[in-house]
C-alpha cells in the first residue's frame, strides 16, 4: 500500500511522456541512438582529417615517445658520457704518471669536452639515474675545497658518503686542474713536489674512477631499464611521462634557470654570488656549460637525436597534438620552443664570462634569467597541465 | 496556512519502511570506516596532519587546532564512532561524534577539501536528527522499544533531497561554455588515459571528450528524477554505478565514486526494502517486525523542521553566492567551493614569493617547500585565499626572523582549461597587509576574455 503511494508521488514529478505507444518508444530510441553513433563517427573522422596527415591518436602514442628518447638519446647520451670519462681517465692517468704541462693541457680538455657531454644528460635525472644520485656525484657546485684538501691530506675518506658530494664531480676536478696556482707550473707542483703529491694523485684518480663508476651503472642499469620505461604508459605518477617531465622541468627550473644563472646572479636576492658560477676555476668554460645546458634542453624538448641528426616524437610533438595554444592561436609547442630560443640567444649574446658577468655585467645576465623565467611558467604550469601529469617534485631553494 | 502547503506536510509526515534509512545508516557507517583505514593505511594521517608546518584554514575557522601527534587518535575516534553508527550502537551519540570528529578533520587543512567530505559532513550533520536506528540496529537489542518499522517520509526524504541537490548542482556547474563548448577539461585530461584497454584509442578524438561532457552535464541534471521515478529507477541506478565506476577508472578521485553509488540506494523503494530485509536469515542486526510508527515529540518536530527548513534553504541559496561577486568564477574561486562544482575545471599554478624588508631592504626568495607541501603548495597556487593566507604566513614568519618590516609579493602564474598560463594576482601589491574576508579581492587581475 505505501509502496505504491510513492509510485504515484513520483509520477507527479515527471511529466506523462510514458503513455507513448510502447513500438513508438522502441522506434524512438533507435533513431536517437542510431544517429548519436552516426554523429560520433561523423565528428571523429572530422577531426582526424582536420589535422592533418598523421592521425592525432599516433601523436598522442606515448609508447612511440618513449621509444624514440631511450633509443635516440638516453642510451647515446650515457653512451657517450661514459666514453669521455675514460677518456678523462686515461688523460688522467697519463698526466699522474709524468706530470708536464703538455699532459696537464690534455687532461684539462678530456675534462671540458667530458664536462660538455654531462650537460647533455644532467636533465635526465629519473630512473637508474635518480636511483643512483648520479647528479650528487658528478656536478655539485660550488666544490668545498677545505673537504678536497682534508681529504686529500688525511687520506682516510669515502666518496660514497653525502658529506663528500661538495668535495668530487667535475668542480672538484675543476678546483684540483685550475684552481690550486695560477699558471701550470705551480698546478704541477702540486702534484709533483708539494708534500700530498701523491695523495693528490690518487684522490684525482679517486675521483674521476667514481665518476666512472657511477656513470657506468646508469648506462649499464638503462639497458635494462628502457622496457620499463617504454611501457609505463600512464599519466599518474609512476608513469613514464610524469617521472621524464618530472626531472625535465626540475632540472630546467632548478639546476639550469637558478643553479647556472639565477643563483650566482642573486636574481632574488640582488646579491652576487660569483662563487657559485659552474666551472668558477676556468671561468672561461662556463659559458659554455651553459649554452650546451639550454640547447640540450630544447633539443630533448624537441625530440631530437643526441647527435642532433634528426627529429622525432618528443615532448613538443605530443604538446602539438594536444594542441593548446596560446591568446594569440600559436601552438603552446612552438611558444615554448620560441622561449626557450630566445633565451639562448640572449646567453649567446652576454659578453666575457659569467662568473665576471654575475657582478659587473649585471644586466645582460639578469636579462637572460628573466627570460629563462618566462619559460619556467609554460613548461611547468602549461605543459605540464596540459599533459594531465602533475608537478611531484619538491620545490627549488630560494634563489 | 495555506491549503497545498498543509498537505505538502501531511504527505511528509506519512510513514514509510525505516528499512531504505537503516540501510542508508549501514552502509554510509561503514564507508566512512573504511575511508579512516584508507587514510590511516596510506599514511596520509602524518603526511596530510601531522607533517605540515603550516595549515590553510577556512575562513571564520582558524581557531581550529591541529592534535599535532595525537591526530591518529581524532581519526580513531571518528573511525569508532563510525562503526558504532554502522551498527546502530549508541545511535545519537556516535551520529554526534562522528559528525563532529569527521568535520573537525576536514577544518583542519582547507587545502585537503573535498566536495565530497563536504557531502558527507552535511548528510552527517542531518542524520543527528534522523532516526535511522529505528531498524537493523543493535541499540533495538538493548532496548527493544527503540525498533520502528515506520518512520516519516521526510526523514529518508531529506537525505534524497540531499544527494539530488548535489547532483542538480553539479550538472548547472557543468552549463558553462568551456566544458559544453570546448570540452575542457575532458579534452586534456582524456587522451592522458589513451592507454586504457580496449577504450584507450576512444580518448585520442575530441569528439569522445565532447561525447563525454555533454552525457555528463545530462546525466547530473537529470539522475536525481530519474531515481525517484519508480518506472526509470532500475535503469538510473545502472547509470550511477557505470557513470562512478567510469570515472573511477579514468581520475583519481578516490572515495567519491563509491560513496555516491552506495548513497543513490536510499532512492530504492522503501517497502522493497523492508521485504528484502526481511527475507534475510536475521543476523547480527534485527530485523524490526512490529508496525510501530516512530513519532517525533512535538518539541522535537518544531526545532527539527525549524533546522531542515535551514539548512535547505541555505544549501539551495548558497551555491549561489558566486554571483555576487565581479569577475569569472573559475579564475578567481570567490564562491567555488561548497557548491558542488565537481571536476569541473584542469588548473595549475605556479607560485613564487620574494619577502622584502622595508626598513633594510634586505629581500629573499622563498622556498615554498620549507613550510608547504606538495599538496598544498599545488592548492595555494590557484587559490587567491590561499596566496593570501600563505602570504601572511610568511610575513609572520619573518619577522620572527628578524625582518622589522616584511612586504611579501608574489608572482603567480595560473593556466586554466588550457588557456596560457598568465599573472593571477597582482605582483606590485604587498600582501602581507591585504585582509582575507568575504569581500571582492581587487588583487585579483581580471580574467578577460582570453582567447583559445
Amino acid at each position: 500500500m505505501i509502496s505504491n503511494k510513492e509510485r504515484r508521488c513520483s509520477l507527479l514529478l515527471i511529466p506523462k511522456l510514458y503513455i507513448m505507444n510502447r513500438n513508438v518508444r522502441k522506434i524512438l530510441l533507435g533513431i536517437i541512438s542510431l544517429s548519436l553513433l552516426f554523429a560520433y563517427t561523423f565528428v571523429a573522422s572530422c577531426d582526424k582529417k582536420s589535422k592533418g596527415g598523421e592521425a592525432d591518436g599516433k601523436a598522442l602514442d606515448r609508447k612511440a615517445l618513449f621509444v624514440n628518447y631511450t633509443a635516440n638519446y638516453i642510451l647515446p647520451g650515457y653512451q657517450a658520457l661514459k666514453t669521455d670519462i675514460i677518456a678523462l681517465q686515461e688523460a688522467a692517468a697519463g698526466f699522474t704518471a709524468a706530470p708536464d704541462a703538455a699532459k696537464l693541457s690534455i687532461l684539462r680538455d678530456s675534462w671540458y669536452v667530458a664536462y660538455l657531454s654531462w650537460q647533455k644528460v644532467d636533465m635526465l635525472e629519473f630512473g637508474p639515474a635518480e636511483k643512483q644520485s648520479l647528479r650528487s656525484f658528478l656536478n655539485i657546485y660550488p666544490v668545498t675545497t677545505s673537504k678536497v684538501e682534508q681529504n686529500v691530506s688525511v687520506g682516510n675518506y669515502n666518496l660514497e658518503t653525502f658529506n663528500n658530494y661538495d668535495a668530487q664531480g667535475f668542480p672538484a676536478l675543476d678546483y684540483l686542474l685550475n684552481g690550486l696556482g695560477s699558471d701550470d707550473a705551480s698546478v704541477i707542483a702540486y702534484y709533483t713536489t708539494h708534500a700530498n703529491a701523491q695523495a693528490r694523485i690518487s684522490y684525482l684518480n679517486n675521483v674521476i674512477a667514481k665518476m666512472l663508476e657511477k656513470v657506468s651503472a646508469v648506462h649499464t642499469e638503462w639497458q635494462s631499464y628502457q622496457t620499463d620505461f617504454i611501457n609505463a604508459t600512464g599519466t599518474d605518477v609512476e608513469g613514464s611521462l610524469s617521472k621524464m617531465v618530472n626531472a625535465f622541468v626540475l632540472y630546467y627550473e632548478r639546476f639550469l634557470r637558478s643553479g647556472k644563472i639565477g643563483y650566482p646572479v642573486g636574481a632574488m636576492t640582488a646579491q652576487p654570488l660569483p662563487t657559485h658560477c659552474e666551472s668558477y676555476y676556468s671561468p672561461g668554460n662556463g659559458k659554455a656549460m651553459a649554452v650546451t645546458a639550454l640547447q640540450s634542453v630544447i633539443a630533448f624538448y624537441e625530440g631530437k637525436s643526441f647527435d642532433g641528426g634528426q627529429s622525432g616524437k618528443g615532448m613538443k610533438t605530443y604538446l602539438a597534438a594536444i594542441a593548446t595554444k596560446d591568446d594569440d592561436g600559436t601552438l603552446m609547442s612552438e611558444v615554448i620552443s620560441t622561449e626557450l630560443n630566445a633565451a639562448l640567444t640572449a646567453l649567446n649574446g652576454v659578453n666575457g664570462t659569467l662568473r665576471d658577468g654575475v657582478v659587473n655585467n649585471r644586466a645582460a645576465i639578469l636579462g637572460v634569467y628573466d627570460l629563462l623565467q618566462k619559460a619556467v611558467a609554460s613548461l611547468k604550469v602549461d605543459m605540464v597541465s596540459a599533459f594531465g601529469i602533475s608537478i611531484t617534485y619538491v620545490d627549488n631553494d630560494g634563489d | 496556512m495555506h491549503k497545498s502547503i498543509t498537505s505538502i506536510i501531511v504527505y511528509l509526515r506519512k510513514p514509510h519502511y525505516s528499512a531504505s534509512l537503516a540501510f542508508f545508516r549501514i552502509a554510509f557507517g561503514l564507508m566512512l570506516l573504511f575511508s579512516m583505514l584508507r587514510f590511516w593505511s596510506k599514511g596520509w594521517i602524518t603526511e596530510l596532519y601531522v607533517n605540515p608546518a603550516f595549515h590553510f584554514k577556512y575562513f571564520g575557522f582558524g581557531w581550529i587546532q591541529s592534535w599535532g601527534d595525537y591526530t591518529p587518535l581524532l581519526f580513531f575516534i571518528c573511525g569508532l564512532s563510525a562503526l558504532l553508527f554502522a551498527l546502530g550502537l549508541f545511535y545519537r551519540v556516535a551520529a554526534v561524534l562522528l559528525f563532529l570528529s569527521f568535520t573537525y578533520i576536514e577544518l583542519l587543512d582547507a587545502t585537503n577539501y573535498l566536495n565530497h567530505y563536504y557531502f558527507v559532513s552535511l548528510v552527517l550533520f542531518l542524520m543527528i536528527f534522523l532516526p535511522a536506528n529505528a531498524n537493523l540496529a543493535l541499540d533495538n537489542r538493548l532496548k527493544p522499544s527503540t525498533a520502528r518499522r515506520f518512520v516519516p517520509r521526510w526523514t529518508t526524504g531529506s537525505i534524497r533531497l540531499m544527494l539530488g541537490i548535489i547532483y542538480f548542482y553539479a550538472g548547472l556547474a557543468k552549463l558553462n561554455a568551456d566544458w559544453m563548448l570546448d570540452a575542457m577539461p575532458l579534452r586534456l585530461w582524456l587522451p592522458a588515459k589513451n592507454d586504457l584497454p580496449l577504450i584507450g584509442n576512444l580518448f585520442n578524438h575530441t569528439a569522445t571528450a565532447y561525447a563525454f561532457s555533454w552525457f555528463g552535464a545530462i546525466y547530473d541534471l537529470s539522475i536525481p528524477f530519474l531515481l525517484l521515478y519508480s518506472r526509470s529507477r532500475a535503469w538510473a541506478y545502472a547509470a550511477v554505478v557505470i557513470f562512478h565506476l567510469m570515472t573511477a577508472v579514468l581520475f583519481p578521485i578516490g572515495m567519491f565514486p563509491y560513496v555516491m553509488i552506495v548513497s543513490a540506494l536510499i532512492f530504492f523503494d522503501t517497502a522493497a526494502m523492508d521485504r528484502w530485509f526481511r527475507k534475510l536469515p536475521s543476523g547480527i542486526l534485527p530485523v524490526c517486525n512490529n508496525g510501530l510508527d516512530y513519532r517525533f515529540t512535538p518539541n522535537a518536530k518544531k526545532y527539527i523542521g525549524a533546522v531542515f527548513l535551514l539548512f535547505f534553504t541555505l544549501q539551495l541559496l548558497f551555491p549561489f553566492r558566486f554571483l555576487m561577486y565581479p569577475g569569472n568564477l573559475f579564475w578567481t574561486e570567490q564562491g567555488y567551493r561548497f557548491s558542488w562544482r565537481v571536476m569541473l575545471m584542469e588548473k595549475m599554478g605556479y607560485a613564487q614569493f620574494v619577502v622584502k624588508d622595508a626598513v633594510s631592504g634586505e629581500q629573499t626568495g622563498v622556498n615554498n617547500n620549507l613550510f608547504l607541501t606538495r599538496n598544498q603548495e599545488k592548492m595555494m597556487s590557484t587559490q587567491p585565499d590561499f596566496i593570501l593566507q600563505y602570504a601572511r604566513f610568511l610575513a609572520r614568519h619573518y619577522q620572527e626572523r628578524g625582518m622589522q618590516k616584511p612586504e611579501v609579493y608574489a608572482q603567480v602564474y595560473v593556466s586554466m582549461n588550457g588557456r596560457r598560463s598568465r599573472l593571477f594576482i597582482d605582483s606590485t601589491i604587498d600582501l602581507s597587509v591585504q585582509e582575507d574576508n568575504f569581500c571582492n579581492k581587487a588583487w585579483i587581475l581580471p580574467f578577460e576574455a582570453m582567447k583559445k
